[in-house]
Formats: C-alpha cells, structure tokens, sequence
C-alpha cells in the first residue's frame, strides 16, 4: 500500500512542470474537437495524434493521447446534444435525452451536466485503474500459453457478444475476421511468410493504425456523407455551468453508472459506447422516473456521460496489465506504447512500476483541463459544430491519409487504410461491429504463438487447456457466453428464472 | 419467423464467408510444414490460420442458413416515394464520396506532389457537393471561391503544419 503510494507520489514528480500543463490543454482540447465533430471519432484522433508525437519523450507523447482519448469522449456529447449526432460511438446514448433537452431550450443544462458526468465519470474509473492495475498485473504473471490462447479466444468472443448484443454471430465473425488478418505477414516462430504472395509489403503484415484509420476514419467520412445533413437543436445557449445540486439527486445513478462503465471498459475490446448503453439501461430500470428517459431525463443524460468516461481508464487496465487493449481507441494507445518503447503485459509492475502511475496521473490531469475547458469554451465549440460536413469531410481524409503514411512512410499503408475504410463501411452497413475486427488484429498474434507453445508443452496432449485452474475460468465463461447468445438457451434460461421467481 | 431487415445481404455474405474460410484452410494446408527444419510439427506454420478459416466457414454457414430462415428468398417489401428519393441522394452521395477518396489516396497521392492534390482533392470535394443545379450564376461563383479558398488554406497550412511543426514525412 505504502509501496503504491510512493510510487504515485513519483509518478507526479515527472509532470509538475511547465510542458505538462501546455501539453494537456493543447491536446485536451484538441480532443475535445475530435469528439464534437461527426466523422472524427476517439480512435481517429488517437492514430493521429500518435503519428504528430512520434518525436516528443514518451511520457509526454502518451499524456497527450490519453488527453486527446478523454477529451474525445466527453467532447462527441456536444454534437450529440446540439445536433443529435453522437460526435463518436461512444456519445449513441447520449443523443437519447441530450437533444430532447436541448428542444427544450435546456441545451446549456445539458451540457454543464455532461461534463460535470464526464468528470465524475472518469475520476470514478480511475480510482479502479489506480487499485486494480497492480494487482492486475501481479496476477497475470501467472498466466501461461494455456491461458494466453483461452484468452484470445474469450476476448474475441466477449467482446462479439457485447458489442453486438442484438445479434452475436455479426460480432464473433468480426472479431475472427480480424484474427484472421493479423495472420497476414511473417509468423513469429519459424519466420514463414503467411498469405504475403509473394509480396515484400504483405509480408510486413497489416498495420493496426492503418486498419484502424480506415475503419474509423474513411468508413466515417462515408457514414457522415451518406447520411442526412444535421441540424442544430437550438440556437440560444441558457446557462452552462452545472447545478452540483441536480448532480447530487442523482448520486446514486452517478455511482452505479461509473461502476458499470470502469467494469465494460475492463473487457476486452468492449469500450465506451457499450458502457453508455449499459449504464443508460440500468438506469432507466431503476429510475423513479422511467417516463421520462427518451424524452429528456437528466438522469439518462448522466448515467450515459458517466458510463462512456468511466470506460477509458477501465479499457486502459488490461492494455497496460495484460496489453489486450479494452477498447478501440485504447487499442492505438497501446500500439504508441509499443511504439514509445514501453511495454505493457505482467511485467510492467516489475520493470516501470512508476508508469501505471504516472498513466493515472495523465487521466487525472486530462480530466481537470477537460472539466475547465468543456465549461469555458462552450460558445466557440458551438461556432466549430457549425462547419458543414461538405468542408470538413475532405480536410479529415486528408489527415487519415497522412496518418498512416507518417509512421512507416510506405504508400501501401495507405492503400491498407482505404481497403479497411471500405470493408469497415461496408461491414458497418450490414450491422457488424469493428471494435471485436480491431481486437482481433491484436489478439490474432497472442493466439498464434501461444496455442502452438502450448501444444509444444503439452506435447500435443489437449488436458491442460481445460483443466487448469485460469484456463478452465476462461473457457467455461466463453463457453457460456456462447450458449447464452443461442436464443433457445436463452429462453429456456429467462422461463428458468420466471419460475424460480414464481411464488 | 419475421423477415430480418438484412436477410438477403447476410446470405450474401454467408456464402462468401464460407468460401473464404474453405480458401484459407486450403492456403494454410498448402504453407510450408518445415520438415527439412526438423521443427516441432505442433508449430506448423498453417496451424492456427487452418483453424480460423474453419470457424469462418462454420459462422458463416451459420449466418447463410439463418438468412435463408429468415426470408432471405421472399420479395422485399417496397419502400415510399419519399424513402426512395432520399434513399437515392445518400447513396449518389456516398458514390461521389468514396471515388473522390479513392481517387486521392490511390491514384493522386505518391503520384503528384502532396500538397498539389490535397488542394485539387479538398476543391473538387467541397466544389461537388455543395454544387446545386438551382443556383444561380452569383451563387456558384461564390461557392467556388469558398471551395477555392479552403483548398488553398489546406494545401499551404496542412503541408507546413506536418512538416515543419511536426517533424512528420509526407507522401
């Protein structure tokens, strides 16, 4: 305990100077940009901004992109408040009582109780991200290759569940397409080349920002152009700086709904939009004013902002514990850490303890400018929300352009970002989500290595992979997700339970 | 059984899926086992790609199958007037999108000079879209030259910005 502290104490010492505090307005509010704006998601901004700080010291480059992932978070609330249009995934439920009440003529309202929910929110996920991380990652140590293949497998499966409650199969086809496309390139035990044809390009396997740039960036700009053109809700702006009062009526929704964020942000793969919609559900179900929800409840407003923020520092607990990102933009973040020369897994409480500190302080330190900038900047985010999407829309596929590019400086890399822009588009049109395709990139290597080392240990035997103790937790709870998913199990399932629940 | 919306796309892809998945289990039968190597056959190369490509196949049996009981092969119900003009202007809008991107990213970029085809790229995007056959001769010299204008600020300042600030190569 008193290790943790001192470690915390000297993870703040590296940010009490001058370069800290510009580094985190600049970049919060450029995030908070990001978010406002249809078409440049969380993820989006990330790959960008990872390319523009591949020459600034590591802990500087990453407090910049975690600023730029709070801020985009909290910032997609305006457009979906102001124009019904969630400024990234992750804003959806948002859109849901936030632009009813700008109808209202309560747009400012709404907005002040966005961010003071986005503050709440993100302060509540970090206090996990401070206690479970450690712990965390002592208790990964010992996982072996056994439970690295289960994992893969549970992540994949999961996150195809939960991003696409509706209709898993779409989600688990996305996340083993990805799987598969991380096969792409030179394996990692013998060196082979796997369906490069011959190319020295494909050989060098697909990149995760350009695949991500594309499936974030292009699929959007198409999105944001096919769709109908927005409007804003209002015009008038009432008072923006929240009622504390409103926000502590609500204290209980503000707890539970930032629990329930921090907890879906820890899974695999599943991030901010589905802890709204699970927040936002939750709420509804407990609220003494359910009527309400839909048409305007500061209640549901909360509960989303709270959720989707709550998610960041969760999604960030298993990148830097296990490097299995918990969300999409967390996903770049670990990409840049790799990049940066840091490495996340099990041992990074060994090796840097002072980083998963000094990643709580970056959170903590974006969350204030954003908290500051979000109330004060109020009215000019309103005049960039006026831009019509025919003059932004090019400028951004400039920049997904650029992205990719600058990293490896290899015009395949572009061609990589519009393949994936168009097969993300399309997949998206069909109702698959992209989050289990990107975790499956990254988990596709994990798998790889891991269930032939395990074999290799085994010696071919197939035991081990059930019966020990992690592996079997993992792969009866992967098993169970998949039953449940199967709509005969899970109506024998809910008759089950009204029966029991019968007097 | 009600009739899913995307019955018909998901046969579609079903079958694709599983073609797909029978053609990675083939490549991946065909990679080099390394026998000369005297490697341990537990890490043949094709090993995992194999195994992936059969549960591609199987899900996307799942999906074609699901489809076919859900309707896929019924008629489509027909939309209203108002639908089909709308549904019409978004996708003539995302045809025009997608080959104004694709044009730039491919053809243009790496081609020409960087900063020549993002001023050309942005001008003929923002010039296309915002061009309305209503206006009058006053209105489209003025959207031009808006056009004209973002163009010419994107093609000095995106280039500097990058370059000079950032420290990053561009194509």
């Amino acid at each position: 305990m008193l290790d943790g502290l001192t470690h915390l104490a000297g993870a703040f010492a590296t940010f009490a100077n001058a370069a800290t505090l510009l580094n985190v307005i600049w970049a919060t509010l450029i995030g908070i940009v990001i978010g406002a704006l249809p078409g440049l998601t969380a993820t989006m901004g990330v790959a960008l901004l990872t390319t523009l700080t591949y020459k600034m010291a590591p802990e500087q480059a990453l407090l910049v992109l975690i600023s730029v992932y709070v801020g985009a978070i909290y910032g997609g609330s305006r457009s979906a408040i102001l124009l019904n249009i969630p400024g990234t995934p992750a804003n959806a439920a948002t859109t849901l009582d936030g632009f009813p009440l700008a109808r209202k003529g309560l747009a400012g309202e709404a907005m002040g109780l966005a961010t003071s929910a986005s503050v709440v929110g993100t302060m509540i996920g970090v206090l996990f991200l401070a206690a479970i991380a450690p712990l965390l990652a002592e208790f990964a140590l010992s996982f072996g290759s056994y439970e690295y293949f289960w994992l893969a497998i549970f992540g994949v499966v999961i996150a195809g569940h939960m991003t696409s409650f509706e209709d898993a199969l779409k989600g688990w086809i996305a996340g083993f397409l990805g799987l598969l496309v991380a096969m792409i390139g030179q394996e990692g035990i013998h060196a082979v080349d796997r369906f490069s044809f011959g190319t020295a390009e494909l050989s060098g396997g697909i990149g995760l920002i350009p695949a991500l740039v594309g499936a974030f960036g292009l699929a959007e700009v198409m999105a944001v152009m096919k769709g109908r053109a927005a409007e804003m809700a209002t015009k008038a702006v009432d008072r923006v700086v929240p009622s504390l009062r409103t926000m502590w009526h609500y204290k209980r929704t503000i707890a539970r709904s930032g629990l329930i964020g921090t907890i879906v942000g820890i899974i695999p793969g599943v991030g901010e939009d589905i802890g709204a919609w699970i927040s936002y559900a939750a709420a509804r179900r407990a609220s003494k004013e359910q009527e309400l929800f839909g048409k305007g409840s500061k209640e549901g407003l909360i509960a989303a902002e709270t959720g989707n923020n709550a998610a960041i520092p969760g999604a960030l607990i298993p990148a830097l514990t296990l490097a299995i990102p918990g969300s999409a933009p967390a996903a770049v973040l670990l990409a840049a850490m790799f990049i940066h020369g840091i490495r996340p897994g099990p041992l990074i409480m060994i090796e840097a303890p002072d980083f998963v500190f000094q990643v709580v302080w970056m959170v903590v330190l974006a969350t204030i400018a954003m908290g500051i900038l979000g109330i004060a900047l109020t009215r000019p985010l309103l005049t960039i929300l006026r831009v019509p999407r025919e003059r932004l829309m090019p400028i951004v596929f400039v920049l997904c352009v650029i992205g990719p590019y600058a990293i490896t400086q290899r015009l395949f890399d572009v061609y990589v970002m519009v393949f994936f822009g168009l097969l993300g588009f399309a997949l998206r049109e069909m109702k698959y989500p992209m989050a289990p395709l990107v975790l499956g990139i990254i988990l596709g290597d994990i798998l790889d290595k891991n269930l032939r080392r395990a074999l290799v240990l085994a010696d071919g035997d197939l035991t081990p992979f059930f019966t020990r103790p992690i592996s079997a937790v993992l792969w009866i709870t992967t098993l169970l997700i998949i039953l449940f998913a199967l709509p005969p199990v899970r109506r024998a399932a809910t008759r089950l339970m009204r029966w029991d629940a019968a007097p | 059984m009600q009739t899913r919306p995307l019955a018909r796309a998901d046969l579609v892809t079903g079958v694709v899926l599983v073609i797909f998945g029978l053609w990675v289990l083939a490549e991946s039968y065909g990679m080099p086992r390394l026998e000369e190597r005297r490697i341990n056959p537990w890490t043949v190369p094709g090993l995992v790609p194999g195994m992936l490509g059969v549960v591609v196949a199987l899900l996307g049996g799942v999906l074609a199958l699901r489809s076919l009981f859900a309707g896929a092969l019924r008629a489509r119900s027909g939309l209203g007037a108002d639908d089909v003009a709308e549904a019409r202007a978004s996708m003539r809008r995302l045809f025009l999108c997608t080959g104004l991107c694709v044009v730039y990213a491919v053809l243009l970029v790496g081609r020409i000079p960087f900063w020549f085809a993002t001023g050309l790229f942005v001008f003929v995007f923002i010039a296309a879209f915002e061009w309305h056959p209503q206006d009058d001769r006053r209105a489209s010299v003025r959207k031009l030259a808006v056009a004209a204008v973002i163009a010419i600020v994107s093609m000095v300042v995106i280039p500097y910005a990058f370059d000079q600030l950032f420290l990053v190569r561009l194509p």
